[in-house]
């Protein structure tokens, strides 16, 4: 599905990834955690093509095609999902167009018939209520207005309807009470299956007792410093980020 | 420029109103003694009317009104320009400047104590009404051209409601251009009188309707009394080879509250002079506006909001995409009087460039002399958004597409807040194809 | 808080303004060619100068006043006014500062700017103007190991005709407005410096202004060169007798930042506003205009409090790419002051910068008005300005004002224009007084954080002077 070899990316000629590895098979479930700054969310971007995310060396291969050729569109189309950290608020764009927009467009390059607007209304409303948020969601402006929670389920449900073949979750679990943790990891464990993967990105061990991962990395200073299974999670959840990386430094002195 | 004022006031020997003649004459000889606007006067400084002095434009249509629609086909055609779906309005059909009847339709549906007619129909009774309050709420020395209007008037629309009245029926008032041999000049003209409590709803409507070289010089007056309520939209969506110089001079007494919304596609030149004046305590507007010239087109608002009288609030925000060798300009007056404490005031204008040889000219004023007031303005000039791009992109959706939805979504959101659903409608597919020519990229915002 | 306390804030006395009793050349008033060629004669100018002043005048005989600042003001007569004015103890001009009329040096070091290098401030060097001459220059031998020239303009005339010939009315034309073309004819001193390729200057330098005698105008004119690579921080002040008339003073300053360049300059004017009933005060019309190169960078800083009538819009060319040009004003009147006053900044080279802030302050019966333009032109590609204007209104008998021109012609050009009124609220003072600080104190703390982003722009010694001269002119203005 996805690998990446020997990554090394920068923004603004600083230097954040540095020399990512990671393999990424179809149904698999993949951790990332570590430290602020370790390179966590730079690796969704630079996996979803932003401008300004520069890639100074290595290689992504996704599904079979090379990453970095393809345009932040085409990286869309062909399956690769980011539930931003951030989702951006886009005043005057109706969710609704905006799902459409995307829908189609994923659906054209898949070579399928657009949906109509029926059929189309008909699947928005069924994600809409599986994430929760009140049907009229679809009416309002992209994000505009919504509390940090109702955002975060916004892109769940951007995400089940687009039906990715790889989903990034750049810590989707920030600023979301129990509830909504909840509802998230409902919607991305009901997406779940033998030929769909997840890279989740996170900060805390907490949004995996929710959505079991098969692996755990760590990541300090742009670089997996440590794999694992789930019990990788709850280990460091106990003792914090300091052993490891301070065991890594030992390591390269 | 001497020449085109003189030419101008010989093109009537006075309109055929003889009760008004009083108040034509008088604005005549003030139009005889007009300097015309150049760009060394402050409020003209951006504004181009050189098109104006060959003085082609001044020319009075040989047909107008009835005649000019004479066959079914051409009366059908019309219908169909005018409609605006689902908005059920009353309707006066304006044909170069003179009222067709054939097209004007639903006074039936008016409720009593609402009296709308045009100033040759009137009765003695409206006159004496329309006498009183005709050019109350307007300073022609500021703005020439009100004058020029007032000395060449054939006809205008006369709308009174009542006190305590609520006229639920959307008022529409239609201006077409029919083809004619020559460039035409019109003079428009309405006034509007709510009595204290009542409610209406006016829409100004200028549609596309022929390929027409016309000098469209209009006034409207708004005159709102205690508690009265108005929407009042006007939407100048002429054809690019027409010229409008269009005043909007709004007057509210205590408590009333004007709701305006304003839109101008491009043509040779667009201006419209928005003047509300708060004279009584609580009244309070919202001004919203768009304009979106490209090719070689010019629009121009100028707007300015006077709190005369303490405790009134106004709400102003404009927003432009100028295109291609488009030129725009905005000019947003905020004036609080020394009198005019507590005045709350916000203004904002945003505009986006599409090319490098568009040109916008902005300027937010604030002038004030009383402290006890909160008022603030923003003007910007800037690109879409590049996390917005961004966050469109990486669900799939081209970089021309997404930027297409974006420009939408800046002057949508401003359609957004019209109050009347159908007029939104309408003007949704307007605003689209006004900036974008490739449907299939403009498929997912209508 | 009551009117009584207002008032009492607000009278407090113009400090500078004292008259220094010096017998002094002054010309009769007028103006004519007679006047320019005495002016030039006195300055023992050579020819071309004289040639250049001719020229100006002729181009200001056929300009007419402008009319469009928002400012009122009885018509000038111009030939009441004397051109030329010099201490008679100036005639043969002083070698050094120790020749100096102690009298003259009293009267600055009265106003805080003892002239005697060992008395003066560290690290900064003064030309003290007095009239139509400049006094004196410290400092200059210091500065002149580093090959940084600071003299007066008349001393560049005669030692650095070159420079001079080159840069004087390269930013601001003879043509360019009334006043400028009025400056060009008679300008009489005002200082002069240089900075060589790649100096840092080694200190700050400083411009002292004095008005002194009555029915005189003041015409300075300043011309400052950084050369590739240098920098240079530059002030200037000014004071004035108390005078029941209305006294001119027309000043051009221009900026030159050559590549790589930076000019700091900054202001603090704080010339005779006139009296509480408005009579008297000097009309401040000034033309200040700076071009900025490649990379280069000019910055204006500005905290005005004098003067009856200002006319000041210190401006950038941004010509160069990457060049950035900011504008840091805190401009503030009370009694029957009036200002107008902004900035202009022209975007003409690419991923051009500009930054604007502007604070008005009006008390009393005064009227401020901000008047400023910002303007991409088509080659501006990438170019951002942000602007924000606020004002603070003290009392309700006075005015302030936007008047913001915005011109774009190049769509990847960015512009921020923002804008905002308030005024001292009861609350805000009621609180300060609830813990005990007086209103006076309280005011001008308000006053204080409003323009604190302007005042950390100042250099350290001169920010602490522009709080305390902002609390001595509010003085009476709470309301």
């Amino acid at each position: 599905m996805l690998s990446i070899k020997d990554l090394h990316a920068s923004v603004e000629d600083k230097q954040i990834l540095k020399g990512l590895n990671l393999e990424i098979k179809p149904g698999e479930v993949h951790a990332i955690m570590g430290p602020n700054g370790s390179g966590k969310s730079t690796t969704g971007h630079v996996l979803s093509g932003r401008e300004g995310y520069n890639v100074d060396s290595g290689s992504i291969v996704f599904n079979g095609k090379d990453l970095l050729e393809m345009d932040t569109e085409e990286r869309a189309r062909e399956g690769l999902f980011l539930a931003f950290q951030y989702p951006v608020e886009i005043p005057g764009v109706s969710n609704m167009e905006f799902m459409k927009a995307a829908v189609d467009a994923v659906r054209e390059h898949r070579g399928e018939e657009p949906l109509d607007s029926v059929s189309f209304m008909k699947k928005a409303r069924e994600r809409c209520k599986a994430v929760n948020l009140p049907i009229d969601f679809l009416k309002r402006g992209v994000n505009e207005g919504f509390s940090g929670g109702e955002k975060k389920r916004n892109e769940i449900m951007q995400m089940m309807l687009l039906e990715p073949k790889l989903c990034i979750l750049d810590e989707t679990d920030s600023g979301l009470d129990i509830d909504a943790l909840q509802v998230v990891a409902d919607g991305v464990n009901a997406l779940r299956d033998s030929g769909r993967s997840f890279i989740v990105v996170t900060h805390y061990q907490r949004l995996l007792n929710y959505i079991e991962p098969d692996y755990v990395h760590v990541l300090s200073d742009g670089r997996i410093i440590k794999s694992g299974d789930k019990s990788l999670a709850l280990e460091l959840e106990e003792k914090g980020y300091g052993w490891l990386v301070t065991a890594d430094e030992e390591g390269v002195a | 420029m001497a020449e085109f004022v003189k030419q101008a006031a010989q093109l009537t020997a006075l309109g055929p109103l003889t009760w008004l003649s009083e108040f034509c004459s008088e604005a005549q000889q003030q139009w005889l003694g007009a300097t015309l606007p150049n760009r060394k006067v402050e409020n003209w400084k951006y504004t181009n009317i050189r098109a104006l002095e060959q003085g082609d434009y001044l020319n009075l249509a040989t047909k107008a009104g009835d005649a000019a629609v004479s066959t079914e086909s051409d009366c059908q055609k019309t219908v169909a320009i005018c409609d605006i779906a689902g908005l059920d309005s009353v309707r006066m059909v304006f044909v170069n400047g003179e009222l067709c009847e054939r097209l004007s339709e639903g006074f039936d549906r008016l409720p009593a104590g609402v009296q709308l007619v045009n100033f040759a129909k009137t009765n003695s009774a409206q006159q004496d009404l329309i006498k009183r309050h005709l050019g109350s709420a307007l300073d022609t020395t500021k703005h020439p051209f009100t004058a020029l209007n007032a000395s060449q008037l054939v006809d205008g629309v006369f709308l009174h409601v009542g006190k305590n009245t609520v006229c639920e029926t959307p008022i529409q008032i239609v201006h077409l251009q029919a083809t004619t041999d020559q460039a035409i000049t019109i003079q428009q003209r309405l006034l509007v009188v709510l009595e204290p409590n009542s409610q209406a709803t006016v829409v100004e409507h200028f549609p596309d309707s022929a390929n027409v070289k016309a000098f469209t010089n209009g006034v409207t007056e708004l005159l709102l009394a205690e508690n009265a309520q108005l929407n009042h939209y006007r939407l100048n969506l002429e054809g690019d080879q027409t010229f409008h110089l269009g005043g909007v001079h709004a007057r509210l007494a205590a408590g009333a509250n004007l709701n305006s919304f304003y839109l101008a596609l491009g043509s040779v030149l667009k201006r419209n002079d928005v003047v509300v004046y708060h004279a009584g305590s609580g009244a309070h507007c919202d001004i919203n506006g768009l304009y979106l010239p490209r090719g070689n087109e010019q629009v121009d608002y100028h707007t300015c909001i006077e709190h005369a009288v303490p405790h009134c609030t106004s709400d102003e925000s404009f927003r432009g995409i100028i295109a291609d060798s488009a030129k725009a300009i905005f000019n947003g007056r905020i004036h609080i009087h020394r009198q005019a404490q507590k005045t709350l005031a916000q203004m904002s204008n945003k505009n986006l460039l599409t090319s490098n040889k568009a040109e916008i000219d902005t300027k937010p004023e604030l002038e004030i002399y009383a402290d006890d007031v909160q008022c603030a303005h923003g003007a910007t000039i800037a690109q879409l958004d590049d996390t917005a791009m961004h966050y469109l992109r990486t669900r799939g959706v081209s970089a021309a597409e997404a930027s297409v939805i974006l420009s939408f979504g800046f002057i949508n959101e401003l359609v957004n807040d019209v109050k009347h659903e159908a007029i939104a409608r309408y003007l949704r597919p307007f605003l689209a194809k006004s900036f974008v020519k490739d449907e299939t990229l403009t498929r997912h915002i209508l | 808080m009551s009117q009584e306390q207002i008032d009492q804030l607000i009278q407090k006395e113009y400090a500078a303004g004292f008259v220094t009793n010096i017998e002094s050349d002054t010309l009769a008033p007028g103006l004519n060619e007679d006047v320019i060629a005495f002016i030039s004669a006195k300055k023992n100018e050579p020819e071309w100068m004289l040639e250049w002043r001719l020229k100006a005048y002729k181009v200001w005989k056929e300009m007419v006043e402008p009319e469009w600042a928002h400012v009122h003001y009885p018509k000038i007569d111009f030939n009441e006014v004397s051109y030329y004015s010099a201490p008679k103890s100036m005639a043969d001009r002083p070698q050094s500062l120790d020749d100096v009329d102690p009298e003259l040096l009293e009267t600055y070091k009265k106003l805080g700017i003892p002239l005697h290098e060992q008395e003066a401030l560290a690290g900064v060097a003064v030309d003290a103007v007095f009239d139509s001459v400049s006094v004196g220059t410290t400092f200059r031998s210091k500065l002149k190991e580093v090959g940084v020239i600071f003299c007066s303009i008349s001393e560049a005339v005669h030692e650095y005709p070159e420079l001079v010939k080159k840069y004087l009315g390269s930013v601001v034309p003879q043509k360019d407005n009334f006043y400028a073309a009025l400056n060009c004819a008679v300008f009489s001193d005002g200082s002069f410096v240089y900075i060589p390729k790649g100096v840092r200057c080694p200190m700050e330098l400083s411009t002292y202004f004095r008005i002194n005698e009555s029915k005189t105008g003041q015409f300075e004119r300043t011309l400052i060169i950084a050369d590739e690579g240098s920098h240079v921080s530059y002030l200037e002040g000014c004071t004035a007798p108390m005078r029941d008339e209305n006294q001119l003073h027309a000043a051009v300053v221009e900026l030159v930042a050559l590549d790589n360049a930076k000019i700091k300059y900054s202001t603090v004017q704080n010339w005779y506003p006139g009296n509480a009933q408005g009579m008297g005060g000097i009309y401040n019309f000034v033309t200040k205009r700076g071009i900025a190169h490649t990379n280069a960078h000019i910055s204006w800083t500005q905290v005005e409090t004098g003067s009856a009538v200002t006319w000041k819009y210190p401006s950038c060319i941004l010509k160069g790419d990457n060049s950035v040009g900011e504008f840091y004003s805190v401009a503030l009147t009370n009694n029957y002051q009036q200002a107008d006053t902004g900035t202009k900044m022209i975007h003409l080279g690419k991923n051009t910068r500009s930054t604007i802030i502007s604070k008005g302050i009006s008390a009393g019966k005064s009227s401020n008005a901000y008047r400023g333009l910002v303007r991409m032109n088509p080659g501006a590609e990438g170019a951002r300005n942000f602007t924000q204007c606020d004002s603070l209104l003290i009392g309700d008998q006075c005015a302030a004002h936007t008047f913001p021109y915005i011109e774009s012609k190049n769509p990847s050009a960015i512009i921020e224009h923002e804008a905002t009124t308030s005024r001292v609220s009861d609350d805000q003072m009621y609180l300060c007084q609830q813990r005990g600080i007086n209103p006076e104190k309280a005011v001008s703390m308000i006053v204080n954080g409003f323009c604190k982003e302007v005042f950390k722009e100042l250099p350290m010694e001169f920010a602490v002077e522009a709080g305390k001269l902002l609390e001595v002119s509010l003085e009476g203005s709470v309301g």
